[in-house]
This record gives C-alpha cells, structure tokens and sequence, in this order.
C-alpha cells in the first residue's frame, strides 16, 4: 500500500506544474460545453384575444406568441388553469370548457391540428418542423368562457419537439384573461362605506348629537384652546377607506394661526393650531379610537399623543382592507403668540372619506 | 297710500332692530352628516357607447335630511398605496386620464331622514375614444355648519374607474421585493431586510410607466436555508391598481386567513394576515408576476429579493450556544495540549525551581 502511494505522489508531483492555468482552463472549457444547449426559453410577445369575455359564454380564442428556440417544434400544449406559474398544481377556471374547441385559423408557424381536448386541455400536433417565423397567431373557436369575473385565468402554454407534447419541453409561458360582467363590472356587491362626523357621534353612526361647530373660546397667550370632535367609518369594500382633512389653518381675515408641518408638542405662547387622533395628557384632551377592528388606524403622524399637526388634505386614518366600523375622536388645540392680532379665528375643517383603489 | 307705507317702513325698522338686538346663536347644523355611499366603481365601455348606472346613498341620521352636492373631481395617487389624491380646488387642470367629460350625475339630493336614495349616472364613451384607462371620482358634499371656531364638514367620495379596450400601452417595471412591515400607531410602513420581529407580509413595488391602470396576479416563492419553499399565490388579494405613473407598493400575507363576517347587516369576506410561523434564518423571496389586458400581450415580470428574521429569542440563544461551544472548545485543546505536552508549568514558577 505504502509503495503505491509513493508511486502516486511522484506521478502527481511531477504534474505540479500544469495544475494552475492548464486544468483551470480544461474545467471551464468542460463546464461550457456540459452546461445543456436547449435550455427552456419564454415564449416571448404572448397574448390573449378574447373575442366575448362575458362569462360562460361560448367564443373565439386568439392565443398569440413568439417562438424563440430556432428548433424542431412538433406540438404546442396548452393547460387552462387558474394560476399562470407552469409548476404549481393546475386548478381548471370555474366554467371553462374547452373540450369542444375548434382550430379555425393559425398563421405564423402552422401545420397545426388538435390531437387531444379535454375540459382545461389542448394539445396542437404537427409534424415536427423547425421553426422558421417568429410571431403566431392560433385561433380557437367553440371556447366556453370561465364564469368567476372575481379572478383571472391563465393559458400554461409549452412546446415541445415530439407531436404529442411529451418529453422535454422547448419554450414555454403563459397568457392571462378575465372575464368581465358584460359591459358593467363590480367588483365587490353591495360595497358601501359609511361615514359620520359630528362632535359626538355613536360607532354605528347611528346616532350623533347634530353639532358640527366647537366653540374654543377666548384666544389667550397663557392658555391652550381645547375642542375635538368624533368621526365613525367602516366599509366592506376589499381596498378600505381613507379619510382626508382639509381646509385651511385657523384664520381671521389675512391673519393665519400656523400650523405644525410635523408632529409636534403642544406650546403656549405660540402660534399653533393642530389636531391629532389619540388620547393626549399635555393638555388632556381626545380620546383612543374606539372600536374592536384593528386594521383601521389613524395615520402615524396623527397617532403620537401629545403631539399635533395639521397640513390639509393629509389622510388622517385609514384601513387598508374590509374594515367594521370604527370611532375616531379628534383633539384640536390652539395656541396664541401675544403678537397675535386680534379677530375672530375661525375655520372649517372638512373630512372626505374615500375609497381605496 | 301714505299709512301702508309708513306701516311697512317701522315693521321693516322692527325687524332690522331685533336682528340686531338678538344675541349671536351658533346655528345647529341643519343638514345630516352621516352617509352611506358606495366607494368604488369600475365600468369596461367600448368606444361609441355608454353605461348607465345607479349610486344608492343612505342617510343614516334619525332627525336630519341629508342634503349633499355632487360634482365630478379628478384625482391621482397620494403615495405608493392605494389613497386618492383629490384635486378639490375648482379651477385644478383636467387630467389626461379625466373622466369628467364622460361622466354625468345629478348635482343635488336630498335624502329624508333615515332613507335612502337611487339616483341615476351614466358613463358616455365617444367613438373615439383611444383605447386606455380614465378615472375621477364624485365628491357628495353635506353643507358645513355655522357657528364656533371649528366647524365640522363631512363628504363623502365614488372613484369611478373605465376601461376603454383596445391596444394600449403597458409597462410595469419591478423596483423592490422583500419582506414588509406594516404601518403601526407610530411607525410607517417600509422594507426589512433583516428584521427581529416575524414578517407578515411580503411586497413588491411596481412603477407603472404606460398608459393604464394596472393590477398584476402572479405568485410569490419564499425559500428558507434549508430550502423549504411557502408559496403566496394571492399576490393581489384585494386587485389593486397602479395607477398611470404610479409607484405602487403592493403587500401579501405570507398566511392569509379569511374571515366572515358582519358589516351593516350583510356578509363580508374580510381577509388578514395571520402569523405564518417562520423559522429564524435567511430567506429568499421570488415573484413570478403577471399582467395585461386582453388583447395585449401578457408581460410577465421575474424579480427575487431576500431577507434575514432572526428573533430576539434566537439571536440570545444563539450567543449561549456560542458561548458554551466556545467554552468546551477551548477545554478541548486544553486538554488535547496536556495529553500531547504534559501539563503546563507556569513560567514564573519554572523559574523559582530552577534558582533552588
């Protein structure tokens, strides 16, 4: 054993030499060559023509798409399913059937007929071509459309070198459709939000004490006015709501009571009018929005206690999705420099509550 | 002829002396502002013709007539979420995408007390119309009050969305991908990549350069170490939209769970996120997102981001792991070093021994 270890170290070390670049260059060289040729490419410039996506209805397919490996190509498989990714399971689009679909016209590559059909399933068959023409256009009569207008269907599509679309496969990607409720679509029935504002009101809306005006009182230098005032919101709407506040700062004719840009301290002797969304201390003032859905929120610059802002059309709270309805109590708070001039300051804030897109 | 008029001069001189006389009362308001609308509309028209609909507003108010004005608003997007930006002021520019001039809806109603309301609104596409999407969104403005130093104002607002078919122009480019935090009450929503607390979101943000709204389907793959895979096929749950130049940032649940539930008296499904249980560790995301209209080509973007989530937990566990492996290592060679050198003499006793 010892003998034949020591006859391999003197061979290899005779080698040592060509090791470096030499076998360096020889394995790259090998890596290039081995790495497989016929890597699968995506079909490029595909598309989908529905000539009537209402649905369920029966109509015209045009599956369109760019071959891009110059190769034999000897069948086109094409999979209806709901999602477009070619390696998770295959759920057939509620509705759909296109065991009885018809190849009316192609152009492009052609040579094309149906080999097999079931519900979710074509298989075009032709014999195996090399690919000459770049874009085609295949046209599938007799299609009955999915029914669920709430989700898009995909077409897996994949070509492969043998007429049967068995074996490895040469390009492959998917096309998308959707159908549509004739000419209207709704997108979520009956969506609704409901939205109140007053300087009291109860979380269903349902009942508010009719004020929509507060009286702060006499400006003073040495003190900070206090109001708020409640909104409730909800909505079944799946993209939420936002409510925006607007309208201008504290005014008496040209004369402006400023407004913090940035969440900031409540500060006597200064000019400031701001509002926010929670239960302050300094001053105490407001209260936690109300309410057990938790996705509603207000926004976080209005969600710092003892901090206020304002700066109009900013969203003061949202939900990001479906939310029950919630209470928000709004603090306001007003500070006055000396040097303030004298005047009745007033002003109207609006809340606009709206729907997400 | 001269005694009517003198009578109704000192009525007139009464009633311009009690106005005067009067003390100031802050008006109640006279109208409700409790409202029930309908937040979003989305209609496909061909060119040349037109829709016509209904919007149901419901008074919620037991004692108040809602008294609303309508009119149509464009708008655009606020930030990289789904929140309108209202173009409010009266004189703001029409948008490329207006649908205003296509819209109709009354400019008043009048709702009773606890009632409701079906008014009529159309969407009328001209013949050439260019194919693509419009938008605006009708304000329902209740009256503002008088009275106090804060008056109180509510309206309420319809999004209205149309989709002319045809060619168009469609180009969403990937910006990011990577997990997600959500807002909270006092921190914004943004990007981890290395995170202490479980991820229950993973995003991606989409810049839309064409020339329609957008709302991509597509999956998401997330790998762990061990290459354990979790596939998100709901990467759009609630259909968002890109608008026209919009970055958009869209979110899905890792674990998204379902819930039924009640709102105004009808059933609603209301979906959230659920903790979906990560093992600490590296991940790596991949999106496979589709989009396209029909007719037009279906684009499909591939992008893959990565993120760390390692626990507060895990990250002391892992010190006292190190710090006991550390240890008996260290024991270890100690002890290896005695077998192989016999135990070691300190130096200065070596000398001592060696001056006796």
């Amino acid at each position: 054993m010892k003998h034949v270890l020591v006859w391999f170290h003197s061979l290899v070390f005779s080698w040592r030499h060509m090791w470096s670049e030499e076998a360096f260059a020889i394995l790259l060289v090998l890596f290039v060559f081995t790495t497989p040729v016929f890597a699968a490419m995506r079909l490029q410039e595909r598309s989908l023509y529905m000539q009537n996506n209402r649905p369920g209805a029966t109509t015209t397919y045009k599956v369109s798409f760019r071959y891009m490996s110059l190769q034999t190509v000897g069948s086109v498989d094409m999979l209806f399913c709901v999602d477009p990714i070619p390696y998770h399971p295959c759920v057939t689009p509620p509705g759909l059937d296109v065991s009885n679909a018809v190849l009316s016209d192609q152009s492009g590559e052609t040579g094309y007929s149906i080999l097999n059909q079931s519900t979710n399933h074509i298989v075009l068959t032709r014999p195996p071509n090399l690919i000459s023409s770049n874009g085609s256009v295949y046209t599938l009569d007799g299609i009955v459309n999915p029914t669920d207008t709430d989700q898009a269907f995909s077409i897996r599509l994949r070509t492969h070198a043998t007429p049967d679309a068995t074996g490895a496969q040469i390009d492959f990607g998917s096309v998308r459709g959707q159908v549509t409720n004739g000419v209207v679509i709704e997108t979520q029935v009956p969506p609704m939000l409901v939205f109140c504002v007053a300087q009291e009101v109860t979380e269903n809306c349902g009942v508010t004490n009719e004020t929509r005006y507060a009286d702060m009182g006499q400006l003073d230098s040495e003190s900070t006015l206090l109001a708020q005032s409640q909104m409730a919101v909800g909505t079944n709407a799946s993209g939420g709501f936002a409510i925006t506040a607007n309208g201008t700062p504290m005014s008496a004719g040209t004369s402006v009571i400023d407004s913090p840009q940035v969440p900031t301290e409540s500060i006597q002797g200064s000019n400031q009018f701001g509002l926010n969304l929670v239960a302050n201390s300094e001053p105490s003032v407001g209260n936690d929005p109300e309410g057990i859905w938790a996705n509603a929120i207000p926004s976080p610059d209005y969600s710092v206690s003892n901090r206020y802002k304002y700066v109009p059309g900013d969203v003061v709270a949202y939900s990001p999705n479906v939310s029950l309805m919630k209470k928000f109590t709004v603090s306001y708070i007003v500070n006055s420099s000396k040097d303030l001039r004298a005047g009745v300051y007033s002003t109207t804030i609006t809340y606009i509550a709206s729907g997400r897109f | 002829m001269k005694r009517p008029r003198s009578i109704f001069m000192a009525a007139l001189a009464v009633l311009v002396a009690v106005g005067f006389t009067m003390p100031a009362q802050p008006v109640s308001a006279q109208s409700s502002a409790a409202l029930s609308i309908v937040p979003k509309k989305n209609y496909t028209i061909e060119p040349g013709k037109s829709v016509k609909d209904k919007l149901t507003i419901r008074n919620l108010d037991n004692n108040l007539p809602l008294e609303l004005n309508l009119r149509v608003i464009d708008f655009t997007y606020t930030n990289d979420t789904g929140t309108p930006k209202l173009m409010l002021a009266e004189d703001a520019p029409q948008t490329t995408w207006s649908l205003k001039p296509f819209l109709t809806v009354p400019k008043t109603v009048t709702i009773p007390p606890k009632g409701s309301k079906t008014i009529e609104m159309s969407v009328s596409v001209p013949a050439k119309g260019g194919a693509g999407s419009y938008y605006s969104a009708i304000v329902y403005s209740a009256g503002s009050a008088d009275g106090g130093n804060v008056g109180l104002s509510a309206s309420g607002v319809t999004l209205v969305f149309a989709s002319i078919p045809g060619k168009v122009k469609e180009d969403l480019k990937l910006e990011k991908l990577g997990a997600y935090m959500t807002d909270k009450s006092t921190k914004k929503a943004d990007y981890v990549f290395m995170t202490t607390e479980e991820p229950q979101n993973i995003a991606y943000t989409l810049k839309n350069n064409g020339s329609v709204t957008e709302a991509p389907v597509g999956t998401i793959t997330l790998k762990d170490l061990f290459g354990r895979e979790r596939a998100i096929n709901d990467v759009n749950p609630n259909s968002s939209l890109a608008l026209i130049g919009q970055t958009r940032t869209y979110t899905a649940c890792i674990k998204l769970a379902s819930e039924s539930v009640d709102f105004n008296g009808e059933k609603t499904e209301a979906k959230k996120c659920t903790p979906p249980g990560l093992w600490p560790g590296y991940y790596s995301v991949t999106a496979d997102l589709f989009y396209g209209q029909n007719g037009n080509n279906t684009q499909e973007i591939v992008g893959k981001g990565s993120f760390w989530y390692l626990p507060l937990w895990f990250i002391i566990v892992l010190i006292v792991v190190l710090a006991v492996a550390a240890f008996y290592i260290r024991k270890l060679v100690l002890k290896i070093r005695n077998k192989m050198y016999g135990p070691q003499i300190k130096k200065s006793s070596r000398v001592r021994s060696t001056r006796k």
